[in-house]
């Protein structure tokens, strides 16, 4: 190998690696925690590239890796909006990093599901229950209430998300928690109820856990509604979605203008289209409840569970949650893990 | 001439059992690639469809990966070869400790060198988000697999002797380095090469926090998929991943043969 | 003088050095500093070094991960071994196809890895599928220990096995043969002939995997077992609340006795192991 040949060769690497350096400059902005496969944010930013002309590219981060990730950049920031948890909100108020934005509905926003100086606002909420793969439980009863989950009969079967990091996975303490008796402050309940669990071996996700349900890896899993309705009605699954006898709590989802991001133009167009009547109504099309509920049409609840399931459903109090959050994860690493 | 006893018999069973246990899930996983219904199983039909959506929504992570890796080997080859060199040409405590250091981004976890670039250069907007940020990682990861790789080389042919012998006949340094120096250890630069290649290709530890929305690399995109889509898709994007890895491991195990025989000394 | 430099190259030696120095300087020596001084700048401020060793859940997290990378080494390398030598001196057709099956999962990531054990131990994996057969009960144990253990096995064994088959390659059969025609049975000459003549390569290729193994994360990532490894709890510090100084501290932890076992393994097996790759 001479000379010649040595710089044909590195050349020929450098030019095969060069051309990316040059991107299009096409409006743009970045969203944490936006997984197409969540509520169809998928759909949503589709609609967001065809009718605002901002190109927003997925992002597969849970809330708490979207927080820690805009606390660790906070001195030049990636992201451009967030969609949290509830809980998060005020976490990551606290964290410094957002800033405040009212898009034009906020005020029709309920107070309890909005900061009140505009830091983060509700667009849509779930219903946390248990998602069902049905055909994967191989003849056993689908299970009615938590503490039908402590059946022996379900062992390796059961999985819920990673109450440290995933704000699912707080909300499936705390619910399981009001439901059994206990309160924000008092945790007993539910913990005691997670560390019998162990007993069954559940899978512990960090991430969503949506494919392993469908491929029977995981046949009943703490999620919300819209995923599970999502499985049966767009991907035609065998899915069921339980509401827990004992009760369980609702969760608001929200967003937020990251602050100092770097195109806070786009991200405001952005937190308004969320909700728009067009934006709403995509909600509700993805099987979330739209914060502003006119939005739902009567065909769209059709395909929930009935009024009367859903009654045994509260929404949970987002500011405790986010005090008590804390707690739980702690309390969860020692007593549970 | 040994005899074919027992002892031959088990160990040949033990290699199969082995290569089946490393190999049969990459079969299966492949042919969850192509079923339509994985939970059904082969039943339900074979299917080019999960590899068209994967083609259709994902192949910008792997024309991403591609291109780090390329980077990934221009750089090692610039910074790696020189080293190399100097550490066949000189062993002292200074070589030493050089060699103990470029080892250290193999031994300390990805995450917490990923974390080190991030608390350091985070600040950094444009750098942060391009994917020269990601690539930093990769060079540092493999930089030491081409070092050793060429070293070997270097090690296992008298050097000195050649570059002496030019010497006195007038050579200059750059032309005993071109002409003496590179062609010796061709075979070296190739193996690390195919090597830095491939661990650039598949890696994920350090990517996960180093990446933006912007730069996803194949392994990063491959975990996300695992997690929330169906597992068809995840699988077929496995098999992408498969289709470009696997010539590479071919080429690379092919090239490494011929130079084990002879020189007698390993990859 | 200056000619006395160019003579003997040093000039030329110190210029090619400084890619490499320039490099690592700005990307790793400084980041890392960084790192240390973060780790200690937490709530806990230097305590957060003390609390890795003391807090009973760092504990129990760096001796899982500390068990499970040495079970996996010394498995790894007891099949490695076997396997390494037998395909080395055994000459049949397939024999090169069989290389590089067996060295295929080199490139793979820990998620891949990690949808392997899925594949064959999880809930529709194949294992359970024979139990099923042979005894009516599942044996799934993809999201266990076992599971991670094998997961762990299964990208490690291509790491060693080239490392093992090119030092086979350098041993003199024909110490064997004397050994055997002193009247040495097999197991002897396996223990006192081939394991020493073996060492340096064994030595270094078990480095590398127990290296590997220790900062090992995509495969327990996709796993999610409630098994916290201790590259789990890092990622989990840094996404809890972010808590960086936690992470960083933890993440200096595991790098130092990783690169302490390393260390130990190259000054052991003597200045070869460093060529030997």
């Amino acid at each position: 190998m001479d000379r010649r040949e040595l710089l044909a060769v590195l050349g020929a690497t450098a030019a095969l690696s060069l051309p990316g350096l040059a991107q299009a400059q096409t409006a743009r902005a970045i969203c944490y925690n936006c997984p197409p496969e969540w509520a169809d944010w998928g759909g949503m930013l589709r609609l967001i590239g065809q009718r605002l002309n901002i190109s927003v590219p997925p992002d597969n981060k849970n809330s708490g890796q979207a927080l820690a990730a805009l606390i660790a950049e906070r001195a030049n920031p990636v992201a451009d909006i967030a969609y949290f948890g509830g809980q998060f909100g005020p976490k990551a108020r606290a964290a410094g990093v957002l800033t405040p934005y009212r898009p034009v509905r906020f005020n029709d926003i309920p107070s309890g599901m909005r900061d009140p100086d505009g830091y983060w606002f509700t667009i849509h909420y779930g219903t946390l229950g248990l998602f069902v793969n049905t055909a994967a439980l191989r003849g056993r009863p689908v299970p009615q209430s938590w503490r039908d989950l402590l059946n022996p009969v379900y062992r390796g079967m059961i999985g819920y998300l990673n109450p440290a990091s995933a704000a699912v996975g707080q909300l499936g303490v705390i619910a399981v928690n009001l439901a059994l008796g206990g309160t924000f402050e008092n945790l007993d309940p539910g913990i005691n109820f997670f560390r019998q669990l162990r007993a069954n071996q559940p899978i512990v996700p960090i991430q969503t856990a949506y494919a392993r349900v469908l491929s029977g890896e995981i046949p009943i899993l703490l999620d919300f509604d819209f995923n599970a309705y999502r499985a049966r009605f767009r991907d035609n699954a065998p899915a069921a979605f339980v509401i827990p006898s004992e009760g369980t709590q609702q969760l608001p989802y929200i967003m937020g203008l990251v602050a100092r991001g770097p195109n806070p133009d786009q991200g405001r167009r952005i937190l308004d289209f969320v909700l728009s009547d067009e934006g709403q109504r995509h909600w509700g099309n993805a099987f979330m409840r739209p914060v502003f509920a006119a939005a739902l049409t009567a065909e769209m609840r059709a395909r929930f569970l009935p009024e009367a399931e859903y009654a045994r459903a509260r929404p949970v109090d987002v500011f405790r949650l986010a005090a008590a959050s804390a707690a739980i994860a702690e309390r969860y690493r020692r007593e549970v893990v | 001439m040994r005899k074919r006893g027992l002892a031959y018999w088990f160990l040949l069973a033990l290699t199969l059992l082995v290569s089946a246990f490393l190999i049969v899930p990459v079969g299966m996983s492949i042919l969850a690639g192509l079923t339509v219904n994985y939970f059904i199983g082969v039943e339900s039909g074979l299917t080019l469809q999960w590899l068209a959506q994967v083609w259709s929504d994902h192949r910008h992570t792997v024309f991403l990966s591609l291109k780090i890796a390329l980077a990934c080997l221009f750089c090692t080859l610039l910074i790696g070869v020189p080293t190399a060199y100097v550490l066949a040409r000189r062993q002292n405590a200074f070589t030493r400790a050089l060699e103990e250091l470029l080892v250290m981004p193999v031994a300390i976890p990805g995450l917490a060198t990923a974390l080190a670039l991030i608390v350091m250069y985070g600040g950094m907007g444009d750098f942060r988000r391009s994917w020269s940020f990601i690539l930093v990682g990769h060079v540092l990861f493999t930089l030491p697999f081409m070092v050793r790789s060429v070293l070997a080389v270097l090690s296992s042919i008298d050097l000195k002797t050649f570059e002496e012998g030019a010497r006195s006949l007038g050579a200059s340094f750059t032309q005993r380095f071109f002409g003496i120096v590179l062609p010796n250890c061709r075979s070296g630069i190739l193996a690390g090469s195919l090597m830095v290649v491939t661990l650039s290709l598949g890696e994920f530890n350090m990517t996960l926090l180093l990446h933006t929305p912007l730069t996803p690399t194949l392994p990063v995109g491959l975990a996300d998929a695992y997690a929330s889509l169906r597992m068809e898709v995840g699988s077929a994007y496995t098999l992408v991943f498969f289709i470009i890895i696997i010539p590479l491991l071919v080429v690379m195990q092919w090239a490494a043969a011929p130079a084990r025989i002879g020189t007698g000394q390993s990859r | 003088m200056f000619n006395t430099l160019l003579r003997d190259d040093r000039l030329w030696l110190v210029a090619l050095l400084a890619p490499v120095a320039i490099f690592f300087i700005a990307f790793f020596l400084l980041p890392l500093g960084r790192l240390f001084l973060i780790g200690g700048s937490g709530e806990l401020g230097w305590g957060a070094y003390v609390a890795a060793f003391t807090d009973p859940y760092y504990i129990r997290s760096l001796v899982a991960t500390l068990m499970l990378s040495v079970s996996v080494t010394v498995v790894t390398l007891v099949i490695s071994g076997f396997v390494g030598v037998f395909l080395q001196r055994n000459q049949f057709s397939g024999r090169a196809l069989l290389t590089a099956m067996l060295t295929l999962p080199l490139a793979f990531p820990g998620v891949v890895v990690g949808f392997m054990v899925i594949m064959l131990a999880g809930r529709q994996g194949l294992i359970p599928d024979v139990t099923e057969a042979l005894t009516g009960e599942r044996l799934v144990f993809a999201y266990s220990m076992a599971g991670l253990f094998m997961g762990y096995v299964y990208f490690s064994i291509p790491r060693t096995i080239l490392t093992v088959m090119a030092a086979a390659e350098k041993l003199d059969p024909r110490v064997e043969e004397a050994a055997r025609s002193l009247g040495a049975g097999q197991w002897r000459v396996v223990r006192d002939v081939l394991v020493p003549g073996l060492k340096p390569a064994l030595l270094s290729a078990g480095a590398i995997c127990f290296a590997t193994a220790m900062g090992a994360f995509g495969t327990a990532f996709t796993l999610a077992t409630r098994i916290n490894v201790l590259p789990m709890v890092i990622y989990t510090e840094f996404t809890l609340q972010a808590n960086i100084a936690m992470a960083a501290a933890l993440s200096f932890v595991l790098g130092a006795i990783t690169w302490v076992a390393l260390l130990l393994a190259r000054t052991s097996a003597g200045r070869t192991v460093a060529a030997a790759g």
